[in-house]
């Protein structure tokens, strides 16, 4: 064997992990080749001082807060998930539908009573109905109006976490709102922390529903700097069908400045669009 | 095994699995990213990064695949990303500035404390490609065969890039210290 081809195993040998026949043929090479026991006498009291470099570092005081920090991501994430799905059914309570009669009659009879008693109370009882639809549709408003200023609120906080939670507080809220809108296209654009960035791309799916939004993804991908986000906003175009988007992917396809990853991205979200199309 | 079973329950919607995940691997991701930037507040932060995007990312965990390689691919994906976001700032080790030039007794001990330091050093100075593969080898204890995954490439490369980034720290190293081995 060359000295070259011995030398390239010097690191696994000094790691212990050349095997047998590789570590004979590397001590009878040493054995008549004072250039390569140099070489290992060097490579050697370097890594024997890497070691005290590594322990140096292991010594480290341990990091307390990361696994708080952590904890709280996840459950930011959970609840997200928790509130990007709609709530599985939950199986049929044996409790709740105990009373429930089984026979069909019984069912019909219960049925036809309970429908007069609805006609009865329509037509006796004051004029409340009327005056209490309004208040829970105003108790609703306000409900949806809080949801909306909590979630602006928590996205223009100084912490990543918080406005992170602002992202996944935006999937409370019922109705596309302008204003939220805005923030969390501000979000994908401006937000210094990635994670905010990639999290409120997510979120936008709720509130793109018109062109105007698809276009302003297509131009936010060109001034990003991740190519994870650059290439979550182009699935999320195409998750969207934003068959609008096509020349503005076109283009980002062609531009050399990109990532080759997020051109290749735009190549395929294009042929997707054409096939959905 | 462990590693990737864990994996599969987190990629099935068991999220609360990770933080198994993080448990384990969160020491070794938190001193991959020291030793690349030498800067503690910068590792934790990139270190959370890494386990954000394996919960988002965890629908392209490939079951077959080693956890450990997928990982520190997201690692320095994350690390790539910080990297064209600043200037990479590796920051030399304050103690090694210190020390720079200053005569020392000969005492083993401080002996020993001055290589370390300049060690360092020269690791602090070495190009970021080079440096990485040694943290992977060296410090993280990777298995070849993991780093050629990482890093997308066979394992004989992985060979020849540990032995330049070895002979590249060793000449740094005997070039600050001004004596070779004999």
């Amino acid at each position: 064997m060359n000295c070259e081809r011995i030398r390239e195993q010097i690191p696994e040998a000094l790691a212990g992990r050349l095997n047998t026949a590789d570590r004979e043929a590397l001590v009878e090479h040493l054995e008549g080749c004072a250039g390569c026991r140099t070489e290992v006498a060097e490579l050697n009291a370097v890594w024997r001082g890497l070691e005290t470099v590594k322990s140096g570092m292991d010594d480290a005081a341990p990091d307390t807060g990361a696994k708080v920090r952590f904890q709280e991501m996840l459950a930011a994430y959970q609840a997200g998930m928790a509130a990007a799905q709609p709530a599985a059914r939950p199986a049929v309570n044996a409790r709740r539908t105990a009373w429930f009669p089984m026979q069909p009659v019984w069912r019909f009879a219960m049925a036809a009573g309970l429908l007069l008693a609805g006609v009865l109370c329509g037509r006796y009882l004051p004029q409340s109905g009327a005056g209490g639809n309004l208040e829970m549709a105003q108790l609703r408003a306000q409900v949806e109006n809080l949801h909306q200023m909590v979630a602006i609120s928590m996205l223009q906080q100084q912490s990543p976490s918080a406005r992170m939670r602002g992202v996944t507080y935006t999937e409370k809220i019922a109705q596309p709102d302008p204003q939220v809108l805005d923030a969390l296209l501000q979000a994908v654009n401006h937000d210094a922390n990635v994670n905010v960035r990639l999290s409120a791309v997510d979120a936008l799916q709720k509130f793109a529903t018109g062109p105007e939004v698809a276009l302003a993804m297509v131009n936010s991908i060109a001034e990003q700097e991740s190519p994870l986000v650059q290439i979550a906003l182009i699935d999320m175009l195409v998750q969207l069908d934003a068959r609008g988007a096509a020349p503005g992917l076109a283009r980002i396809s062609k531009d050399m400045k990109m990532d080759e990853m997020v051109r290749q991205r735009a190549v395929w979200a294009l042929r997707k669009l054409e096939v959905q199309g | 095994m462990e590693d990737e079973l864990t994996m599969c329950e987190v990629r099935e919607g068991a999220v609360g699995k990770l933080e198994l995940l993080f448990d384990r691997h969160y020491p070794g991701i938190l001193h991959y990213f020291q030793y690349l930037t030498s800067s503690r507040s910068l590792s934790e932060d990139l270190a959370q990064e890494v386990f954000f995007r394996v919960l988002k990312y965890r629908h392209t965990y490939q079951p077959e695949g080693n956890f450990r390689a997928w990982l520190y691919q997201i690692a320095r994906r994350v690390y790539a990303d910080q990297l064209s976001k600043r200037k990479p700032e590796v920051a030399m080790p304050e103690e090694a500035r210190e020390i720079s030039g200053a005569a020392l007794p000969p005492d083993r001990e401080f002996q020993k404390k001055q290589e370390t330091l300049m060690l360092r050093r020269a690791l602090a100075a070495m190009p970021g490609d080079k440096r990485e593969v040694l943290i992977m080898s060296r410090f993280l204890e990777l298995k070849y065969e993991e780093i050629a995954a990482v890093l997308e490439c066979e394992v004989g490369t992985v060979k020849v890039r540990v032995y330049r980034a070895m002979r590249d720290l060793s000449d740094r190293f005997f070039a600050l210290s001004g004596e070779r081995a004999s």
